[in-house]
């Protein structure tokens, strides 16, 4: 016991031994498997030929597959582009609000985030159906149009899902960036012939991106690995690399091939990280 | 040097009724953004009262659908699922995660930064990378999908292990979080004079340090119990065959096609979610010592 | 007028909600003096300033930038610039971005612009620091380079508020002298505010006093130190005793009584105050002496004071001393001698001593 208390490295090891263990053995374990496995032949009935091969990577980049991976990181794009045009004037706007209500309207709008991912969304399928979706059927009742609008199951679909859902996200850090932002710095821009466009695009703006690029980041990730937006407002085809990779193992059974497309998947979100963190770190340097 | 021009009258109302203008559009977009965000919600949730088979045309106002949620035994037995679920997984999650802020909070030790960064990936990990690595952890393993038997409730239950493990793997990681925060703003200085009026480490722990850490132990515990709720990729996965917590029982549904049915379990996991967010903020408040992780995204 | 004053500020008031922060302040600023706004915080100088700025608009009142109504002019449009408190300055851009930025929003030719901000940059003794970040630089070359920021503009009235305030006591002490030098140099009106008298006594040309969004005084700094108006520009510029009396005589002599009895004549009496009334005498303590009884001239001068008291405490701080005697009623003075007398016995605690003082330097002020 003495030995214990004299020394605190001993105390961590043993207080974190089991979660670590635990992280180990069923999170850090499967990531092995999986990149193991992205390695490995498909066996005959099933399950895994114990041979190494880099025909799965390869299929990867197949232009079948790889055109899905391109069409995936183009609606990730598109939704962060969105998200952020939409978000900014949105954070802008709580920013500027009186102090008092400031608190209120982020737990407004945090309160949809913290529903159900599913629901959200099943809520636009429901309005967004061609046939039998809220909007076709009441513009045509009303009789605004005679053809039903195409809706649903398609990239406009799946992109206003993915807005919808992360949209909350994006707004609160660009309003944690305004909400710092030094009042005094936009009066001596004012005071320095400045209008207000120019000065909201010469100081409000850049002194804001850090907050932009954490939103773009938080929108961007979940977007690209979306899996139940593209599964509910596609109409049922597998059209992003989530459901793709789905597929393999609920499917096809090509395990192999679906640890392939996990690995090439998540490496391209380290990628993109890892170059926010290197953007940030230069920014901060100079600001 | 400078191109003023002498103000006049007219001038002077322009440059007010510019900035009026401006105020004006930014709270006409402020209102436009919630309501975007609102208003599908909204219709959602009236459109479960439809008393027609139909979610595109209203018929008039009708609780059936409710009925027939609570009739239906395949839907009732996925509530009971999630909430088993939940309670097990946050649990074990809670447990774990607030060893885990203890140990990396208050410890330097070699190997720090891995450990840290190794709890943070469930956070930023894809959750259908995280799920498809869970399953074929379990078919490789030999674990597979063995159920847990148990009567919850007077049902009777058949929870995998799978689902639990795969809960607790992400839920720890957010406990971790949000009890981590906490534990940085608490005031050192209180377990100081603890030690100066004779109180050893352990009983310094539970009499001073575990009951000011307990709001944000208890704030992550809520986190994890919503997570768990709402979770539908991992359990999707993780279940093996005939396994439903409500929200993958909803999937399901709404493969099949749109009912109002569909909107009164969505109107019924909204009010949950919504009670679970009250809940957490009522008991932040209470503890005034600035416990307010709610937004700790 | 004869000639256009620089900025000219007619009954103006500013009201926040229920607060009033400004009540009817007029001032007329001459071109090329170097004005002070003085007073406590929250009497309202800062948000004068802010209002000739352009920051704030007055909730009545006019203010006249030579000769031109402002009205509701915004900051942007106003040929006035401000050194902000906290500098200001845009972390994001380097020290020359910064000075250009004005120039650059008049949409100035860029050669010119490259040739001001060398200028301005010289002017202040940084021109190795144009490529840095602010960060970069310690609190007095931050200062130093808001400065030139505005300057560079060429405006026609400079607003600096409070610019020293960040400064440690040498660095502001010097800054203060570099700020006279320039404003005699380049010519333009500064207009300056501060709490702090010192500052305000060394580098301006006139003072306002101000407390509680009212003006008390305006004059040259010795004006307001030798002849403060009332009781709050007495107090709050240097250090005076205050000296409880009753009013005997307002004119041809004015002569007052002290609470032992003794009467003495006094320089000047605060309008409004009439015989009879109680009031307050207010002299500075470097402007009376220590007396041994049997110095004072057996036929006193007229227009001096000799007033009985006793030493009751001596504080030593260097350049002089401050004895604090009691007089006859228990009223406290402080007295400051200097030390400079070769030879002489200290004053002793508890010792008898005829306090002095000529009628000139005593000014009787309401209650």
């Amino acid at each position: 016991m003495e030995r214990l208390r004299r020394n605190p490295q001993l105390q961590a090891w043993l207080i974190l031994a089991i979660p670590v263990a635990f992280i180990l053995i069923f999170f850090m374990a499967p990531l092995l498997i999986v990149f193991i496995y992205s390695f490995l032949e498909r066996g005959k009935y099933g399950g895994v030929e114990w041979a190494f091969t880099l025909e799965n990577i390869r299929r990867v980049f197949d232009p079948l597959y790889f055109k899905t991976f391109l069409r995936s990181a183009y609606i990730a794009i598109v939704t962060t582009l969105i998200t952020l045009a939409l978000g900014y004037p949105l954070a802008y706007f709580i920013a500027k609000s009186p102090p008092k209500r400031r608190g209120m309207l982020m737990f407004a709008l945090m309160i949809p985030f913290w529903t159900n991912f599913l629901i959200r969304t099943y809520a636009w399928v429901m309005l967004l159906r061609t046939h039998t979706g809220l909007i076709n059927v009441t513009l045509t009742n009303w009789g605004v149009i005679d053809k039903p609008l195409p809706l649903y199951g398609n990239d406009f679909a799946i992109i206003l899902g993915l807005v919808y859902g992360w949209l909350p996200v994006m707004v609160l850090p660009i309003y944690a960036a305004l909400e710092r932002l030094d009042e005094s710095l936009l009066e001596a821009a004012r005071d320095l012939y400045a209008s207000s466009s120019k000065a909201f695009w010469r100081v409000t703006w850049p002194l804001s991106l850090p907050g932009v690029a954490a939103g773009a980041m938080l929108v961007f990730i979940p977007s690209l690995g979306a899996f139940v937006t593209p599964a509910i407002l596609g109409g049922g085809k597998s059209l992003m690399i989530g459901n793709i990779i789905s597929n393999q193992f609920l499917g096809a059974h090509d395990w192999p091939f679906g640890s392939a497309l996990s690995m090439v998947m998540m490496v391209a979100m380290l990628v993109a990280t890892l170059f926010y963190f290197k953007w940030t770190k230069k920014t901060e340097a100079t600001t | 040097m400078s191109r003023k021009t002498t103000p006049t009258a007219s001038s002077d109302t322009w440059e007010r009724i510019k900035a009026q203008f401006g105020n004006w559009s930014l709270t006409t977009y402020g209102i436009l953004g919630f309501a975007f965000l609102y208003v599908p919600i909204v219709i959602l949730v009236i459109f479960s009262f439809n008393d027609a088979r139909s979610i595109s045309k209203w018929a008039g106002f009708t609780t059936e659908w409710y009925g027939k949620m609570f009739r239906d035994g395949q839907i009732m037995l996925s509530i009971w699922n999630s909430l088993f679920l939940a309670i097990v997984s946050t649990i074990i999650a809670t447990i774990l995660g607030t060893l885990v802020a203890l140990g990396l909070e208050r410890y330097n030790f070699k190997g720090k930064t891995a450990v840290d960064s190794m709890f943070y990936l469930p956070v930023i990990i894809p959750d259908i990378a995280m799920a498809i690595m869970l399953l074929l952890f379990f078919n490789m393993s030999g674990i597979g999908f063995t159920p847990w038997k148990v009567t919850f409730f007077g049902t009777k239950l058949a929870v995998p292990y799978s689902v639990i493990i795969g809960h607790v793997a992400f839920n720890t990681s957010f406990v971790a979080i949000v009890v981590r925060a906490r534990l940085t703003q608490m005031d050192r200085t209180l377990e100081e004079a603890a030690n100066d009026l004779y109180a050893n480490a352990w009983q310094t722990f539970r009499r001073i340090t575990l009951p000011m850490l307990m709001p944000g132990i208890i704030g992550g515990a809520l986190l994890a119990f919503t997570l768990s709720l709402d979770d539908f990729v991992i359990t999707f996965f993780t279940s093996g065959a005939g396994f439903n917590t409500l929200p993958v029982r909803v999937f399901g549904m709404i493969k099949k096609g749109v009912t109002p049915k569909i909107n009164a379990v969505s109107t019924l996991m909204l009010a949950v979610s919504l009670t679970l967010v009250v809940i957490s903020i009522l008991l932040s408040k209470r503890s005034d010592d600035g416990g307010s992780v709610k937004m700790g995204f | 007028m004869t000639e256009t004053n620089a900025v000219e500020i007619q009954e103006v008031v500013k009201q926040f909600g229920n607060v009033v922060a400004v009540n009817h302040v007029s001032l007329q600023i001459r071109d090329g003096e170097f004005f002070s706004l003085l007073g406590p915080s929250g009497c309202g100088k800062t948000t004068t300033l802010r209002m000739i700025a352009g920051f704030e608009m007055p909730t009545s009142g006019a203010i006249y930038i030579y000769g031109e109504r402002q009205g509701y002019r915004p900051a942007s449009k106003r040929p006035v610039n401000t050194v902000f408190q906290n500098y200001a300055l845009f972390p994001h851009m380097t020290v020359a971005e910064n000075i250009a930025f004005g120039m650059e929003m008049q949409k100035v030719d860029k050669n010119e612009i490259q040739r001001r901000v060398a200028e301005a940059l010289e002017m202040v003794q940084l021109g190795q620091m144009a490529n840095r970040k602010p960060k970069q630089l310690s609190g007095g070359q931050q200062q130093r380079i808001a400065l030139a920021r505005a300057l560079v503009n060429r405006p026609k009235v400079l607003l600096l508020d409070e610019p020293l305030g960040a400064l440690d006591l040498k660095l502001r002490k010097a800054m203060q002298i570099e700020l006279k030098t320039l404003q005699e140099e380049v010519g333009i009106t500064f207009i300056y505010v501060t709490h702090d008298q010192e500052e305000a006594l060394t580098m301006s040309d006139r003072i306002a006093v101000m407390n509680n969004g009212v003006v008390h005084q305006v004059g040259d700094p010795e004006s307001i130190y030798e002849h403060p108006a009332d009781q709050f520009v007495a107090d709050f510029i240097g250090e005076t005793n205050f000296i409880p009396v009753t009013v005997v005589s307002v004119g041809p002599e004015k002569v007052v009584e002290l609470g032992t009895g003794e009467k003495v004549t006094v320089g000047w009496i605060e309008e409004g105050v009439k015989m009879g009334d109680k009031a307050v005498l207010s002299i500075r303590p470097e402007k009376m002496d220590l007396l041994e009884p049997h110095q004072v001239p057996r036929t006193p001068a007229s227009g001096v004071a000799y007033v009985k008291s006793k030493v009751r405490h001596l504080v030593y701080v260097g350049t002089d001393t401050r004895h604090t005697v009691i007089l006859g009623d228990g009223s406290e003075v402080v007295v400051r001698l200097q030390n400079i007398y070769i030879g002489d016995e200290p004053w002793e605690i508890g010792e008898e001593a005829i306090l002095t003082w000529n009628a000139a330097h005593a000014r009787v002020l309401k209650e």
